[in-house]
């Protein structure tokens, strides 16, 4: 899991060699583990990530007390150092202050005077001063010296006090022998010493030099050391907290990436117990619910297919039943009407006066029943989706030539008027001819048997890109109630019309189907009493629809 | 004298033509189903062929299909006696190679004056 969700991070998220890496540290190190362990941490991002920030803050807070510290090594290092200058200058002075002292007492032995005896006291007293001060500051090995260097002066200064009093006397001799025996030889002990205090001083102020320098390039490795440790740390926690958030981010990508592409068992998991976790587990229902969606889903797509597939086939066995009804039918149909027409034409001897009626009533009937038949199955054939048009190129002129003809005789035997009016010059129009034939025989036919005197009128004309067909008559009009009913199957206005008039109730919803498949429109005016207006209007040329 | 091959699987209908042709010096034969009516034209060449679409065994437009297919009868007059209602039984007969078709039910008189002009041409 771990793997496949860098392998898929590699795909999309930045430059390789860096992912490489990343990969690299987390399977291959202690990281990924302690990666997993934060993630495990049962507490919110925000609170991890105001952890690590305080991580990083104290790791910076602890370097910047360890510089503070090696500055103030660094500083008393050179307070050390300056003390040692001065222990040098003042270990020179106390050098200085005896060669002047023992020049001055050589000076007195030449101008034996008061002034310059004083002027040997005073450089003693110098002398005295620069060692107590030096003493001061001096280390042990230094104060013993100076303790030392008092003794011998001690000496000196009895000499000095000897050569004085001598010089004083005027005993110059003895002045003199004094001089070179007590006081030179003191002085030059004392000079010893001095020396000696001055190599001292000048070895320990070299030895502090060096021990300054390695204290001080110490601390330069120090801080920079735990500088780099800081920067190090500060790293790894960035790396811990950023990837226990990264690598659950980086497995809902890929478990979103799988979801989306439809598999919806894919399941993600992370060791996130945090928002990242919640999140996850939210993600995992939602894939379980859209799963079970999906195969419920499956399961009525397969029943419906199922469904489709038997009502198909019933759709096949009912169409398949329509045809065979359509022969059977007109197949002892074709044998009544052949017989009577052949009887009342005489083909098989006269026909005596009172039979002709009885027989045309036959034919009458026998019509009637076609009529009948016909329109049940067409509706039937409609109501199953199974009627087709047959687009042609037609002249209106002759459809509505035909419809004239066709009905010419029962005008004359309902003593009506029956004329027809189309545009001249109207274009050859496209469509299924024999429908719209039939169309136009229904509301023609309708309106000769529903109109007792006066006339039926059949117009045409154009408008725009549609023709308009009409039929007026003169009947007894539709109550503004019925009006809309008209087109509804098995609907007649009255039972009792149906009596009078005939008819299946079935023509007018027949031909406003066929209207509409031409993408037609169809409507009725009345007056009761006074007359109808049907009408229908048809594309010129019918656009084919799959 | 000219010959009328009438396939038709019910006796009533056949009768009717029969009856009809028998003012006529037209000799009928007649055929209830489609493998006879292919027998009988194999055996004697008819000058017209009146067929019905819906036959046993097989149906009028196999026939006519059949017939058309082989070269001694391919250019016989056939007139194919279709179903009104089915739309497009008109143009599958065409498209099945007939030279005619007529709506049953049709009336003895239309179909006597279309057997007429087709054999008045020969």
């Amino acid at each position: 899991m771990k793997r496949s969700a860098l392998a898929a991070g590699d795909d999309t998220a930045g430059p390789d060699g860096l992912n490489r890496v990343v990969a690299f540290l987390l399977t291959r190190t202690p990281l990924g583990a302690v990666v997993d362990w934060v993630a495990r941490v049962p507490a919110s991002v925000h609170t991890k990530l105001l952890a690590a920030f305080l991580v990083i803050t104290l790791l910076f807070i602890t370097m910047t007390g360890v510089s503070l510290e090696t500055i103030q090594r660094t500083a008393l290092q050179s307070r050390k150092m300056h003390a040692a200058h001065e222990r040098v200058e003042w270990s020179q002075h106390v050098d200085h202050t005896l060669a002047r002292q023992m020049h001055f007492t050589a000076l007195a032995l030449l101008l034996r005077d008061e002034a310059s005896v004083a002027r040997i006291l005073r450089e003693n007293n110098r002398f005295n001063d620069a060692l107590a001060r030096l003493e001061a500051v001096g280390t042990s090995q230094e104060r013993e010296l100076i303790q030392q260097i008092r003794g011998r002066q001690d000496g000196v200064m009895n000499a000095v006090a000897d050569i004085a009093n001598a010089i004083r006397d005027g005993r110059l001799d003895e002045a003199r022998a004094e001089l070179l025996n007590r006081q030179e030889r003191g002085y030059q002990e004392i000079e010893a010493l001095v020396a000696r205090l001055v190599q001292v001083e000048n070895s320990q102020m070299l030895a502090l030099k060096q021990a300054v320098e390695t204290a001080n390039f110490r601390s330069i490795i120090l801080t920079a050391c735990f500088a780099a440790l800081a920067v190090v740390l500060a790293l790894l926690c960035g790396f811990i907290i950023s990837w226990s958030c990264l690598l659950p981010l980086r497995r809902a990508d890929e478990f979103l990436g799988a979801v989306a592409a439809g598999d919806f068992t894919a399941t993600i998991a992370v060791p996130n117990r945090d928002e990242f976790g919640a999140q996850a587990e939210r993600m995992n229902r939602m894939s379980r619910e859209l799963g079970r969606l999906h195969e419920e889903q499956q399961q009525t797509a397969t029943a419906l297919r199922q469904l489709n597939a038997r009502l198909e086939q019933a759709s096949r066995a009912k169409s398949e039943f329509l045809a065979n009804m359509s022969h059977e039918l007109r197949t002892p149909m074709n044998a009544i009407l052949g017989f009577t027409e052949m009887l009342r034409d005489g083909l098989y001897g006269d026909v005596p006066e009172d039979l002709k009626e009885p027989l045309d009533d036959i034919q009458t009937n026998g019509r009637h029943l076609l009529g009948l038949i016909n329109d049940v199955l067409d509706l039937a054939k409609i109501e199953a989706g199974r009627m087709d048009l047959a687009l042609e190129e037609y002249a209106v002129q002759d459809v509505v030539d035909s419809v004239r003809v066709s009905l010419r005789s029962l005008a004359v035997e309902r003593g009506l008027e029956f004329e027809s009016r189309v545009s001249p010059r109207l274009p050859i129009a496209y469509g299924d001819a024999r429908r719209i034939r039939q169309c136009l025989m229904n509301l023609a036919g309708n309106a000769l048997k529903f109109t007792r005197q006066g006339r039926v009128d059949i117009t045409v004309e154009q408008q725009g890109e549609e023709l308009i067909y009409r039929v007026v008559d003169t009947g007894i009009g539709i109550p503004k109630d019925e009006l809309e009913k008209v087109f509804d199957e098995f609907r007649q206005v009255d039972a009792a019309v149906t009596r009078e008039f005939g008819g299946t109730g079935l023509g007018l919803s027949i031909t406003k189907r066929f209207i509409e498949m031409h993408g037609g429109r169809i409507g009725v005016e009345s007056d009761p009493g006074r007359g109808s207006m049907f009408w229908f209007a048809v594309p010129l040329r019918v656009v084919v629809t799959a | 004298m000219k010959s009328v091959l009438y396939v038709e699987d019910n006796e009533y209908n056949r009768k009717i033509v029969r009856q009809l042709l028998s003012r006529t010096s037209y000799r009928l034969r007649e055929a209830a189903d489609g493998e006879a009516a292919l027998g009988m034209v194999r055996e004697e060449r008819p000058d017209l062929i009146l067929m019905d679409v819906q036959l046993p065994k097989m149906s009028g437009l196999d026939v006519t299909r059949a017939l058309r297919a082989d070269p001694a009868t391919a250019d016989v007059p056939i007139i194919v006696v279709t179903s009104f209602a089915l739309s497009g039984d008109d143009q599958r007969a065409m498209a099945a190679g007939a030279s005619a078709y007529i709506a049953k039910p049709y009336s003895p008189r239309e179909l006597l004056a279309l057997i007429q002009t087709f054999l008045a041409e020969r």
